[in-house]
């Protein structure tokens, strides 16, 4: 670049003008850079100068100097030889050139240039032919072969008439920048996949206006409004916080401890569903700007499963506590009656009987227990006998939790005493199990007890809690009658009972049974 | 069954036992039809919530006992008010409540 004809004088006032500008050229510069100025209008002693990118004025040349020394971005001009006329400081630091060895050299000596593709080359010299300017990425390498990522603004310099009279190139290096943008943009789909496929609902929310800025889509499945309606509105809102006041109220927290929670929220969707929501809200710096994150999770059916856990623990507490009650019925009864010395014996397989009824429930789920099942647990001392001389004949069917603990008791009671001075107390005798359900107009289930072939029977002198186990209450737990015959040839016990108390809901799935014998 | 001990347990204490009833309408029919000075009121009657027991028996102005083996905190709700045994129950200890509740009268 040439230097113009002026006085000194003028030169050191408009000097001193420019170094006071140059914060604004820099700026203006960089709008050169972005192709935003077509010319530059300067105000000096003598009115408004007008400099424009495409002269080739002396003054212009000198304007342009001053400034590009002083940039931070390498300025390289040359002629229409592609030898080089000027480099500032900045160049040669990117280079690693001096100026008074590549000035008048051919511009290889500077940098080769490599393009991204093929094309980009063509592309990039149409453009300078026809537009005068080119702006875009490439690779220079340096004399001592470094590689730089650049970004060159490219203007076509031209002589007064037009003719073109060489290049200006102002190069940023952006090899750091880059790097830095690619890790961001990693880190940005990183990003945006967390909170596109989160399966909690994020909103991001303004400190400052205590609105919502963003809602990733989870938040719309979970609300049932739109990113759009969200967007804009505040948390109480949407009726994630009580009013307006809880609202500025979560935000003064977060600025004292930076994370607030909040349990048990109700939400209410827009279709009026209501959830139970856990919030959790972060205050993050986001380039010196503060961010409210809230990250809201559908928690109702945990509440549902937490509430079904404590009704289920109050419910076993509360069947454990009536079967202690029971226990204790059965060792007072127990203790009333009978042979002291024998006291803890027959304790002891009242408990087992009870144990084995209750084993029933718990395997079923407390839905109720199988009859056959039962009489089976119950007679499980007489296994061998089953099929010969104990005989079940009866349909599938299943009875409520209480009619089994109460049938259950009694027919421990009926065998216990077949053991002792019934039918399965001599090698022959035979127990006919049998039990019915009655279909009819007023349904009803009933349980027969049959005992042959034992010795003699007598009715007993005294009424012990035998008798009232398999009577009264037995008659208690079905809501039903008992019906006790010391028959001579044996005893028979029959328990009739209203269909629902004895067998609930269930059905008989099987109507007819095959004599299991 | 219980119910059963229970009278044993009344009788020998010296107490006239007026009715036993297992069922929610058994025990509504029994307050009607019998006169008597307290009740001990199982919390469930063959799965039934006996709190309609509780309001007849208010009703009469009849003291009466809850006995279960829920908690009182679970059966506050359906019985407010009541006085609560927890099953099982030392005899002793229901025989004491019973007395509370008949001298309050």
């Amino acid at each position: 670049m040439r230097k113009g004809s002026r006085t000194k004088h003028m030169l050191v006032t408009e000097n001193a003008e420019l170094k006071a500008r140059l914060e604004e050229a820099e700026e203006t510069l960089r709008a050169i850079h972005r192709g935003e100025v077509d010319a530059l209008v300067v105000e000096s002693a003598t009115g408004p100068l007008i400099y424009t990118l495409q002269g080739m004025d002396a003054a212009s040349n000198r304007f342009r100097g001053e400034i590009l020394a002083q940039v931070s971005d390498a300025v390289i001009a040359t002629d229409s030889e592609q030898r080089i006329t000027y480099v500032n400081a900045a160049a040669e630091r990117q280079y690693g050139v001096s100026a008074s060895n590549v000035l008048g050299r051919d511009r290889s000596e500077v940098y080769e240039a490599r393009w991204l593709q093929p094309s980009a080359k063509t592309a990039a010299l149409t453009a300078l032919r026809k537009r005068g300017e080119w702006c875009g990425e490439n690779i220079h390498v340096r004399p001592d072969g470094r590689k730089l990522e650049v970004e060159s603004s490219v203007t076509m310099l031209r002589e007064t008439a037009g003719q073109p009279a060489g290049m200006l190139a102002v190069i940023r290096e952006i090899s750091g920048r880059k790097r830095s943008e690619e890790k961001l943009r990693v880190s940005e789909v990183r990003y945006r996949r967390l909170f596109e496929a989160a399966q909690d609902g994020v909103l991001l929310v303004n400190p400052d206006t205590r609105k919502i800025t963003d809602a990733n889509p989870f938040m719309t499945m979970l609300l049932g409004y739109s990113h759009g309606q969200l967007v804009g509105k505040e948390l109480f809102e949407i009726g994630l916080l009580k009013d307006e006041a809880a609202s500025q109220e979560m935000v003064r927290k977060l600025k004292e401890v930076h994370q607030v929670r909040y349990e048990d929220l109700p939400l209410e969707s827009q279709g009026g569903v209501h959830q139970e929501v856990e919030v959790v809200a972060n205050l993050y710096d986001e380039n010196g700007a503060a961010v409210i994150q809230c990250n809201i999770r559908d928690i109702t059916e945990r509440k549902q499963a937490e509430e079904h856990n404590k009704l289920l623990m109050a419910e076993v507490n509360h069947r454990a506590m009536n079967l202690l009650a029971v226990v204790q019925a059965v060792a007072e009864q127990t203790a009333r009656g009978g042979d002291p010395a024998t006291l803890v014996e027959r304790l002891c397989e009242r408990i087992y009987g009870l144990a084995v009824s209750q084993d029933l429930l718990v395997q079923n789920q407390w839905h109720g227990v199988e009859v056959s099942g039962l009489v089976e647990a119950q007679l499980a001392h007489f296994k061998d006998l089953f099929g010969t001389r104990v005989l079940l004949d009866g349909p599938h069917t299943n009875l409520t939790p209480a009619a089994a603990q109460g049938i259950g008791m009694a027919l421990h009671e009926l065998a216990t005493n077949a053991a002792k001075y019934g039918a399965l107390s001599n090698g022959e005798g035979q127990v006919r199990i049998s039990w019915h359900v009655d279909v009819a107009a007023q349904p009803a289930f009933s349980m027969s007890w049959l005992e042959e072939g034992g010795p003699k029977v007598s009715p007993p002198c005294r009424k012990g809690f035998g008798q009232i186990v398999i009577g009264r209450m037995a008659e208690a737990a079905v809501n039903g009658t008992a019906e006790i015959d010391y028959r001579e040839s044996g005893l028979f016990w029959k328990l009739s009972a209203p269909f629902a108390d004895a067998l609930g809901r269930g059905r008989v799935t099987s109507p007819a049974n095959d004599a299991r014998g | 069954m219980l119910a059963l001990t229970l009278e044993g347990l009344l009788v020998n204490a010296g107490f006239a036992i007026a009715g036993v009833a297992g069922r929610l309408e058994k025990a509504l029919g029994l307050i009607e039809s019998v006169s008597c000075d307290a009740a001990i009121v199982d919390a469930n009657l063959a799965c039934e919530s006996a709190s309609p027991v509780a309001v007849a028996l208010d009703a009469r102005a009849v003291p009466f006992i809850v006995l279960s083996g829920y908690s009182r905190e679970q059966l506050q709700g359906e019985f407010p008010g009541a006085n609560f045994l927890r099953k099982p129950c030392r005899p002793a200890q229901l025989l004491q409540a019973l007395n509370a509740v008949l001298l309050k009268q």
